[in-house]
């Protein structure tokens, strides 16, 4: 009888530490929920904040102006709304005059944010060494040279955003202008220019340009 | 102190009773879980030196006692040796019980192996310590990898994700230490977030046998296990160092473990992984470093009647991508499929640049269980998990240090869980869970959502059962029912949202709107019903066969659902759909072993049906002022696959020993009729062994990997056209890599320095011959070669 009694004493023991334990446990769960749970609320409650693309460009233009006569205006226009992830629209306005020199001046846009992004300042030419432009043509009689005033571009390489157009005879056909970002190698030897590796951040053609 | 206050009471009462020496104490002793009797038990009396045993009814008798305190310590063979303390007071009768199937119930061991499977009709593997110590450079995947049919699906060679029977990603759970991994899973590049140096042993379940993990194991389930405690009073650990050529990379890792006979136990366990660029027989793969740091602590008590434990895991990895897999546009694409070789290479170094990834994993779970008598085990667990997932992109401006992609993902889950086992041959296990997670993607990035802010909800009650029937026949089955619930916020771009269609049928869920996007608030729930069976047959001691049905059922993921945009690291638009309903596979399996001591064979063979199969294709691509940009949709199919997958080992000689892995999978689209896309090829593993165990174990092999063309490829080549000058280019983003053949040299051997202290070293040569081989399953192969030589070395003190 005797050792039922002392048995049930050891096992009250046991039981003891066995509640004690448990507590700590549930207390240990308790704790370990509330610090997790504090975490996850913050979020959780409002409806999340919209994302406006930031690295968008969303229009690209392409004003030639003749330096011999400022009102003769080429304007090659992309508009993507939804930037490079999004169809986009291309416009030509006017038309190149036969054997005029034109001066490119260029434009890329973020117009999703108001006001709109100068992407070409604040981000291309401020990394220039990052960066290159490379322009070809089919079918239409133009050249083009980088302007002594051209920025450095990436790999030594002049930028390609200060550029002299010249058209000759009369022609239609296609502009083409890519930018690509971290090339591994360029070559503006040809005037064109060429790069291999990288990303392009933009490869954009204008179809039916003219010069009269 | 109330305890010895008791004592002092005691010896105050005997004393005053005077010493009587003529008490009989006698008594019985069960089995504590089924109640039977222990025969043959050890009965000692520490204090008077006497012995006695228990007869064959289990019966004991001590005579001639004295009235006082006495400790008797119960011993028995295979079973936890146990000391009691009783008080005699005249004749007493005591009913003890000790418990004699501690390893058949799996709690403890004596070496702190759990040597039990998992399920015993499933096509499972252990994988052991040793398997796992040369892997410790190395990830998850590759050392899954040894097993038959188990394959990877690569981004690079680092990011790692296994692969079982031809399926990855959400089909197949990951459970570490009992927790369900959630460190958003669902794509290609997300490798998962385990430190194998964390890792004592690993089994491998082809498809869904094991209900009590998940019913959405499509695929497989794969289950990790840190050491187990041992119950005696010892201190002991060790320490892996090793190196590598191929990419400069080095790897510490340490254990330590403190346990005590009481069932107290501690591990503390930190590992220390950095390469740098990893290279091919021809270039160096530039940013393709990688620096990974793990921790895991672990303490409890645990013995067999009860017992509790604590985890936690941390883990962060930083991963370099192939700088060369970043591209812009599908001209670029198909410039680096055509040239052959990265356009991007640089001299070695350790720095890891974007794009990478930086992803920190914190694992925490609590775990309390207790025995009853002629009942069985009871267990509850709670874990939590915080994964925090950041990509980087190559960016410009004061963007560049911010990640494209942030996600933090955290996971609560609560377990519960009993298992009868009082009768051996009539196991039942049921329980349920219950599981919260929240997904925030931050905002901040600046670049649109790849997958959206959600809540998840699940529930879920199973139950199992194993019969054995007997010494030659046992048969399990389980059922389970899970419900899910998504509740996702998500913004679309209008054009998209009628680009999808989704304003016919979705109209509703729009909260909010902006000029360009819509703010929707879709709710989506699921109902999945999962169930196997299955039957093992021994025809005698050397032979087996195994059958096994499985059904189970695998709700769309978040990324399925909702992914909508440019995965910057993965340079592709992935889309996914909100229509997508579950997917549900019904797979067929058997397998036959026959084993003697010269030679063994393991045959297995599945065929597994998929309705609603999901998958991700490359669907075209999208004209975008950047020129057309590689696009990826996520398709929903019907899908069969089959399979065999076959080990076999020749003890040629004592110390010579042969060994073979082959695995066949074919996979079919059923609707169209077309192969299933990244389905691994036939491959062949030979491996020849010799072992000298008196030369301090000593052990070299060679090993031949043989893995062959996918000739069964669905063909998603797309044509481009150059706007310029109408000229069209091919993207070849489907025709697999050629054939290749690589050989593998290792060698290991154990000196014992001391009575306690073991050092292990081993020297490896991976690609032995500098092969260029490129494989299907690696992302990465329409840029560059896989990895070139790489010898290792590896020093592992035991002590």
């Amino acid at each position: 009888m005797n050792i039922k009694n002392s048995n049930s004493k050891t096992m009250t023991i046991n039981y003891l530490n066995f509640m004690k334990t448990t507590k700590f446990f549930i207390r240990a769960i308790f704790c370990l929920t509330l610090i997790t749970s504090f975490s996850s609320c913050s979020s959780d409650d409002n409806n999340p904040k919209e994302v406006l693309e930031e690295e968008l460009i969303t229009n690209v233009t392409l004003t030639f102006t003749n330096d011999a006569d400022a009102k003769d205006i080429v304007i090659l226009a992309s508009v993507a709304p939804d930037g490079q992830d999004g169809s986009s629209t291309e416009t030509i306005t006017g038309s190149f005059t036969a054997n005029a020199t034109y001066s490119l001046g260029l434009a890329l846009t973020n117009a999703s944010e108001n006001p709109a992004d100068d992407v070409l300042n604040d981000d291309i030419i401020k990394e220039a060494d990052e960066h290159f432009f490379t322009y070809a043509v089919s079918d239409i009689n133009l050249t083009m040279t980088r302007d002594s005033n051209d920025l450095d571009g990436a790999e030594d390489s002049k930028l390609g955003v200060n550029t002299t157009w010249v058209a000759s005879a009369a022609s239609t056909g296609n502009i083409k202008i890519i930018l690509t970002h971290k090339p591994t190698a360029t070559d503006d030897a040809n005037e064109w220019g060429s790069a291999t590796g990288g990303t392009e951040d933009l490869n954009i053609t204008f179809t039916g340009v003219t010069i009269q | 102190m109330k305890y010895y206050t008791l004592i002092i009471a005691c010896i105050l009462y005997n004393l005053s009773y005077g010493q009587k020496c003529t008490s009989k104490f006698s008594g019985k002793i069960e089995d504590f879980h089924d109640g039977s009797t222990i025969v043959d038990a050890t009965l000692y009396i520490k204090k008077l030196d006497t012995y006695t045993t228990s007869d064959s009814e289990g019966n004991f008798v001590f005579e001639n006692l004295c009235d006082g305190k006495i400790t008797v310590r119960i011993s028995h063979v295979g079973c936890e040796t146990k000391q009691i303390d009783f008080v005699i007071k005249g004749d007493s009768y005591a009913k003890l019980n000790l418990e004699h199937h501690i390893e058949e119930l799996s709690e403890i061991t004596m070496n702190g192996d759990i040597i039990a499977k998992k399920t015993k009709t499933s096509q499972e593997t252990l994988l052991k310590s040793k398997d796992l110590e040369r892997f410790s450079t190395a990830s998850l995947g590759d050392a899954l990898k040894q097993v038959s049919g188990v394959s990877s699906i690569n981004t690079g060679n680092t990011i790692v994700k296994p692969m079982i029977n031809g399926l990855h990603s959400s089909r197949i759970l990951i459970i570490n230490n009992n927790v369900r991994l959630q460190n958003q899973e669902w794509g290609i590049e997300h490798a998962p977030s385990i430190d194998i140096n964390s890792a004592n042993q690993i089994s491998i379940i082809k498809g869904s046998g094991a209900l009590a993990y998940g019913g959405d194991a499509i695929g497989g389930v794969v289950i990790i296990s840190p050491l187990n405690p041992i119950l005696k009073d010892t201190l002991y650990g060790k320490t892996i160092l090793s190196s590598q050529t191929n990419g400069r990379g080095y790897n510490v890792s340490s254990t330590l473990n403190k346990n005590y006979k009481s069932g107290w136990f501690g591990q503390l366990q930190a590992s220390s992984k950095k390469n740098g660029d990893l290279k091919a027989p021809n270039y160096i793969l530039t940013n393709t470093g990688e620096e990974s740091k793990g921790l895991a602590a672990h303490f409890g008590k645990k013995n067999f009647e009860s017992g509790f434990e604590f985890y936690y895991s941390y883990l962060n990895n930083e991963i370099g991508i192939l700088g060369a897999s970043h591209i812009g546009s599908a001209f670029d694409l198909g410039r680096a499929i055509n040239s052959g070789q990265p356009l991007l290479t640089k001299d070695f170094s350790y720095t890891i640049n974007a794009p990478k990834q930086d992803i920190k994993h914190h694992l925490a779970k609590a775990n309390y269980f207790k025995r009853f008598q002629n009942f069985g085990k009871v267990s509850m667990q709670y874990d939590y998990q915080h994964n925090r997932r950041f990509e980087f992109d190559v960016r410009i401006g004061d963007r560049r240090n911010i990640p494209a992609v942030d996600l933090t993902l955290q996971t609560h889950t609560f377990l519960a869980d009993a298992n009868l086992d009082a009768n051996l041959d009539r196991k039942v296990n049921f329980g349920f869970m219950g599981r919260y997670q929240n997904n925030f993607a931050n905002p901040d990035t600046g670049v649109r959502r790849l997958i959206p802010d959600y809540d998840k909800y699940d529930f879920g009650i199973y139950t199992t059962t194993e019969w054995v029937l007997n010494d030659n026949l046992i048969f399990d089955a389980g059922i389970r029912y899970d419900f899910n619930r998504m509740d996702a916020k998500k913004f679309y771009r209008k054009s998209r949202w009628e680009e999808r269609g989704y304003n016919i049928n979705f109209a509703d869920i729009i909260i909010d709107e902006s000029p360009t996007q819509l703010l929707t608030n879709p709710i989506f729930d699921y109902h999945n019903i999962s169930a196997s069976a299955g039957v093992k047959y021994n025809f005698n001691s050397q032979s087996y066969i195994i059958g096994n049905y499985a059904l189970t059922s695998r709700p769309p993921n978040a990324s399925e659902l909702f992914s909508d945009g440019l995965h910057h690291s993965a340079a592709r638009f992935e889309l996914g759909d909100i229509r997508y309903n579950k997917e549900v596979g019904n797979r067929f399996s058997a397998s036959y072993a026959y084993n003697t001591s010269k030679f063994s064979v393991l045959t297995e063979v599945f065929y597994n049906n998929i309705k609603d199969y999901i998958y991700l294709r490359p669907f075209n691509f999208i004209v975008t002022t950047r020129g057309p940009f590689p696009l990826w949709e996520y398709q929903q199919t019907n899908a069969k696959l089959f399979g065999i997958d076959i080990t076999a080992t020749y003890n040629i000689t004592n110390t010579l020993q042969w060994k073979n892995k082959t695995a066949f999978i074919k996979g079919d689209d059923l609707k169209t009729s077309e192969p299933l896309i990244d389905m691994p090829s036939f491959n062949t593993m030979n491996k020849i062994t010799y072992n000298n165990k008196a030369w301090h174990n000593f052990s070299a092999s060679l090993q031949s990997e043989w893995v062959f063309e996918q000739n069964e490829y669905p063909n998603f080549n797309f044509e481009i056209t150059d706007q310029l000058n109408g000229e069209k280019k091919l993207i070849d983003i489907s025709t697999p890599p050629p054939a290749y053949h690589l050989l593998h040299f290792y060698s290991e051997a154990t000196f014992n320095l001391n009575k306690k202290t073991r050092l292990n070293v081993a020297l490896g040569v991976n690609n032995l011959l500098d092969t260029s081989y490129r494989n299907y399953l690696n992302r990465m192969r329409l840029f560059a070669d896989d990895l070139g030589r790489n010898i290792t070395l590896q020093v592992q003190l035991n002590y």
